[in-house]
């Protein structure tokens, strides 16, 4: 509670002219309000991360034969690349995102990730409540220098909502997220920042800004205090990233500096790109500098043209004639860019075991069978432990078309999160999947 | 001087046959988030066109169409926020640099606190940025930054730098803050100040901030009159800037900006190449700025023209001879040919179709939706949308989608979007005039609703006329000037808006005129304000 007034006072005492003095010292009362500094951590935090691509799956062709655990379950033709990391996931199928699907493909994904139906009109849509990652986010983020990361290969769109209206844009650049994430001001574990007194200028100014955009909220309405309630929790986030800049970092074994991504002009491919991304991600997670990220390799309704189909992903879902070979293969292409993500998170030693099993990744799309929008036999995929929190190697069917809803909420508790409930209306569940849940 | 006036002369004789203007109400004042080109043009008239802006901070959002809509309600996510601050440092640190500090600032600094000249630069910079007087509070903070930072880096214009970037990343940059206050001329309720008058004018005609002397002209109070209004009107419309407000309102109807990220499968297009986009969206621009501006044509005729602009690109892509070896050039399209209009332009056959074909669907769907500002509802759920594959029966599109219209389920929303899209088949996925698909000939024949049309020309000449095209217009304009979609209470208004531009011959500027003059411009909703907040209970939500 102190917080706020003694940062000021900080920030105040700096306008005095001793930037220099900008240290540790200065810092630590940061650390002491944010909670344990890493190094003293005896266990390694839990990250969330969202892999989705746009446009669904073939369910005849997506869910695998069999339940249960190890051999019990064989993956099935649109999983198939799964199989060198079959025993790190989850496939969970038979489940229905219980809202009304007034907007295809968008009702999906807002129902899904949010729990809640979306608002507006077709085209100009929002969700209606904060998105997974933003729900974990809000528990979590205050601990890292990024309260999230949100990037996607395939330009634009967005899913990661704070609240209505308020989207988090991915970013679909390499070389922009290394440098957003790994250029000036990163400092390898083992290294001391380089002091800089412009850091402690530019918080002294975020306050100025912080304290005209109070003034300003005073005198607007509901909704727009609610959009600058989005906006000053920006800006208390870069303060405290400034601050946190200025620190010793944690001493993480497997935190590296990635080299340096290509430009955009010399990507090939989707996927090339969407690696050269899931890379500079895992590697975030690894130096904590975010404990959540969502990765759009593809967004509702895009139309990119994949290798070897002759239109439009989301054209072919709809006219592709069945058995819809180019649709199979373009959610085989999805599948296997999910692979690579598990794969990398799984390649980052973290004691005694890896970085994937301290994750809870979440698999997904915005509709099941794309022709016809349909929200039951929703994908759902879920990869890493999550600290021991989740089961990892089952395909868990449901019989009776349980609620999406409840993977959200096992999720949510698995992250260490005591979360009452998860959605809302006929899409809230306050139980969680017990199959799922250790 | 003489355009204005034979607009009022106009605007008299008008005004016997148009009823007295309705009473109206608005929605609650919103904060505008700048637009992208909003922002770009905000800092370039401040600073000058030679700095560099930093782009991609946020992407704009579109809301009732338009994405000045989508300002209204869009907020600043945390990457955002990161974005403006680095953008306003890239920005301070230039207009600072040795070769701009001098074409910027109107005196050295001394770095001392107190500087008179960092005082003064403070008020004048700000009082452009912000667009209005700054109070001596947000001063004093400004120049405390300015001073503090100097001391701190023992350099004046390095110290200044910190109090530009304070500017530049204040939510009073970066929003419009039009918020009205109690109407002191007893009109209505709530009124927009003299300050939001002058943004609400530039905005519209600039797409850009307020200069000083519009500045100078709120202050003495002369925007709340019919005259003063009337004269920088005049002058902001003959300014360099003066039609780009405008032709920013008809390329955020068009989802021009979309162009930019137009998306065609080079296999299928061979005339499909990285500029097409832009070259389409800047012939639409063109044709619009042409008619509306240097002909103060009937707007209808946005259906009907043949008179276009076209570069090198579009030539070649219609087939016409290039009229200039650089940038666009006016061309007149054949008298007997099929494209004419604005929907015979790529910027709306390319966009509304898909990568590697065109969409009856997606054209007749723009063509309800965003032309006549009609509803047409999204597919039910469980429909299988497939259509079926070419074959020798069904050669052609029509012949294949003829499914959705042959199905009751399908008919009654298909009907009308795919009765006009089919209407567009002569011309293909990026715009280019066929007669043929898969070797069978294409029956471009259609329906708007009970009139039937043979070829796109005609179809062209339907759209003119209908009852809902004139009217959505202005909808549309009454939504880019407010940034806010429509309600109930202002739909009597939007009427009486709609017979004044009618009596006005449909003219961009007689509806400018008749818009600025109504209360569409200078009323405000009613404003409930949340009130001060307790700081420290906000701050500890981290």
């Amino acid at each position: 509670m102190s917080k706020t007034p003694s940062r000021r006072m900080i920030l105040r005492g700096l306008l005095g002219g001793s930037a220099v003095a900008i240290g540790l010292p200065v810092l630590e009362c940061f650390l002491n309000e944010s909670g344990t500094a890493l190094a003293g951590e005896t266990s390694f935090p839990k990250r969330f991360g969202l892999f989705f691509w746009g446009n669904g799956t073939l369910p005849h062709l997506w869910t695998p034969e069999g339940v249960g655990q190890g051999d019990e379950w064989q993956l099935s033709e649109q999983l198939a690349s799964l199989l060198p990391v079959k025993d790190r996931i989850s496939v969970l199928t038979g489940f229905e995102v219980r809202v009304n699907n007034e907007i295809p493909h968008y009702s999906g994904a807002a129902g899904f990730l949010s729990g809640h139906a979306p608002l507006g009109e077709e085209g100009d849509n929002t969700f209606a409540a904060p998105s997974i990652d933003q729900v974990i986010a809000a528990e979590v983020g205050g601990q890292t220098l990024y309260r999230s990361i949100e990037f996607g290969a395939y330009p634009g769109g967005g899913l990661s909502y704070n609240g209505p209206n308020s989207v988090n844009p991915p970013e679909s650049s390499p070389y922009l997220m290394f440098e957003r994430l790994f250029g000036t001001g990163f400092v390898v574990p083992g290294d001391d920042p380089v002091i800089d007194p412009r850091l402690g200028l530019r918080r002294s100014v975020l306050d100025a800004v912080l304290d005209q955009t109070h003034e300003l909220r005073a005198r607007v309405g509901a909704s727009d205090a609610a959009r600058l309630d989005q906006h000053l929790s920006g800006i208390r986030d870069l303060e405290l990233r400034l601050a946190r800049m200025q620190e010793n970092p944690a001493n993480l074994e497997s935190c590296a500096l990635p080299s340096m991504p290509p430009s955009d002009d010399a990507i090939g491919t989707l996927s090339e790109r969407h690696r050269l991304l899931v890379d500079l991600a895992v590697m975030s997670f690894a130096c904590d500098q975010t404990r959540v990220w969502s990765d759009l390799f593809t967004h509702p309704v895009h139309n990119f043209v994949f290798p070897g189909t002759d239109a439009g992903q989301h054209q072919l879902t709809h006219d592709e004639l069945d058995p819809q070979p180019m649709v199979n293969d373009t959610v085989k292409q999805a599948v296997d860019e999910f692979r690579y993500l598990v794969e990398a998170l799984s390649a980052i030693p973290e004691g005694d075991a890896t970085l994937l099993d301290h994750c809870a990744i979440l698999a997904t799309s915005d509709v099941s069978l794309g022709r016809v929008h349909a929200l039951d036999e929703f994908p759902i995929i879920t990869a890493g432990s999550c600290g021991g929190a989740l089961k990892t190697g089952i395909h868990y069917r449901s019989e009776t078309r349980e609620s999406a809803s409840s993977v959200m909420l096992s999720i949510v508790r698995a992250m260490g999160i005591n979360a009452a409930s998860f959605g809302g209306d006929d899409a809230m569940v306050t139980d969680g999947l017990s199959a799922l849940e250790t | 001087m003489n355009q204005l006036s034979f607009v009022l002369v106009l605007a008299v004789f008008a005004a016997s046959c148009v009823p007295p203007e309705p009473p109206v109400e608005f929605e609650e004042p919103r904060l505008r988030r700048l637009t992208e080109q909003q922002y770009i043009n905000s800092v370039q008239d401040v600073f000058g066109t030679e700095i560099f802006v930093p782009t991609d901070n946020e992407p704009d959002t579109r809301a009732r169409g338009l994405l000045q809509v989508g300002a209204s309600s869009a907020a600043i996510s945390p990457r955002g926020v990161e974005r403006f601050e680095a953008a306003a440092y890239t920005l301070a640190e230039q207009v600072m640099s040795d070769e701009l500090r001098a074409s910027v600032l109107d005196c050295a600094l001394s770095g001392e606190v107190d500087d008179p000249c960092a005082a003064d630069e403070i008020a004048r910079l700000g009082r452009l940025l912000w667009r209005r007087p700054l109070t001596d509070t947000e001063r004093a903070t400004l120049e405390a930054l300015a001073s503090s930072s100097s001391a701190a880096l023992g350099d004046p214009n390095e110290g200044f730098q910190f109090a530009l970037a304070g500017l530049l990343q204040s939510p009073h940059f970066l929003y419009r803050v039009e918020l009205g206050t109690e109407d002191t001329q007893g009109r209505w309720t709530r009124a927009f100040t003299e300050f939001e008058l002058a943004s609400r004018l530039s905005y519209l005609l600039w797409n850009s901030g307020p200069d000083t002397e519009l500045l100078d002209a709120a202050e003495a109070g002369e925007l709340s009159t019919e005259e003063g209004l009337d004269i920088q009107t005049e002058r902001l419309l003959a300014a360099t800037r003066g039609r780009e407000g405008l032709v920013a309102w008809f390329a955020d109807m068009m989802h021009l900006a979309k162009l930019d990220d137009l998306y065609k499968d080079p296999n299928v297009y061979l005339h499909m190449s990285d500029t097409l986009g832009s070259s389409a969206a800047g012939e639409s621009e063109r044709f619009f700025e042409h008619l509306a501006f240097e002909q103060e044509a009937d707007l209808r005729d946005l259906m009907t023209s043949r008179t276009t602009f076209v570069n090198r690109e579009m030539a070649a892509l219609y087939e016409v001879r290039a009229p200039a070896r650089e940038g666009y050039g006016m061309t007149e399209l054949p008298a007997d040919g099929a494209r004419r209009g604005l929907l015979g332009q790529t910027s709306f056959l390319a966009l509304e179709a898909h990568p590697v074909s065109t969409s009856p669907t997606l054209r007749g769907k723009f063509v309800r939706e965003v032309l006549l500002c009609q509803t047409i509802s999204p597919p039910l759920a469980d429909i299988d949308t497939a259509i079926p594959p070419v074959t020798e029966e069904a050669p052609t599109l029509r012949e294949r989608v003829a499914q959705h219209l042959s199905d009751a389920g399908c008919a009654g929303c298909h009907e009308p979007m795919d009765n006009i899209g089919l209407g567009f088949e002569n011309f293909d996925g990026i715009g280019r005039y066929r007669t043929q698909e898969n070797g069978a000939p294409i029956d471009a024949s259609g329906l708007v609703d009970e009139d039937a049309f043979a070829d796109p020309t005609e179809l062209a000449s339907l759209l003119r006329v209908h009852d809902d095209f004139a009217a959505c217009l202005v909808k549309s304009f009454v939504r880019y000037g407010g940034g806010q979609g429509e309600e109930e209470a202002q739909l009597e208004g939007l009427d009486w808006l709609h017979s004044a531009f009618s009596a006005r011959q449909h003219s961009l500027k007689g509806l400018l005129d008749e818009y600025l003059h109504s209360a569409f411009f200078s009323q405000a909703g009613e404003l409930e304000p949340v009130g001060p907040q307790d700081t420290t209970e906000d701050d500890s939500d981290e």
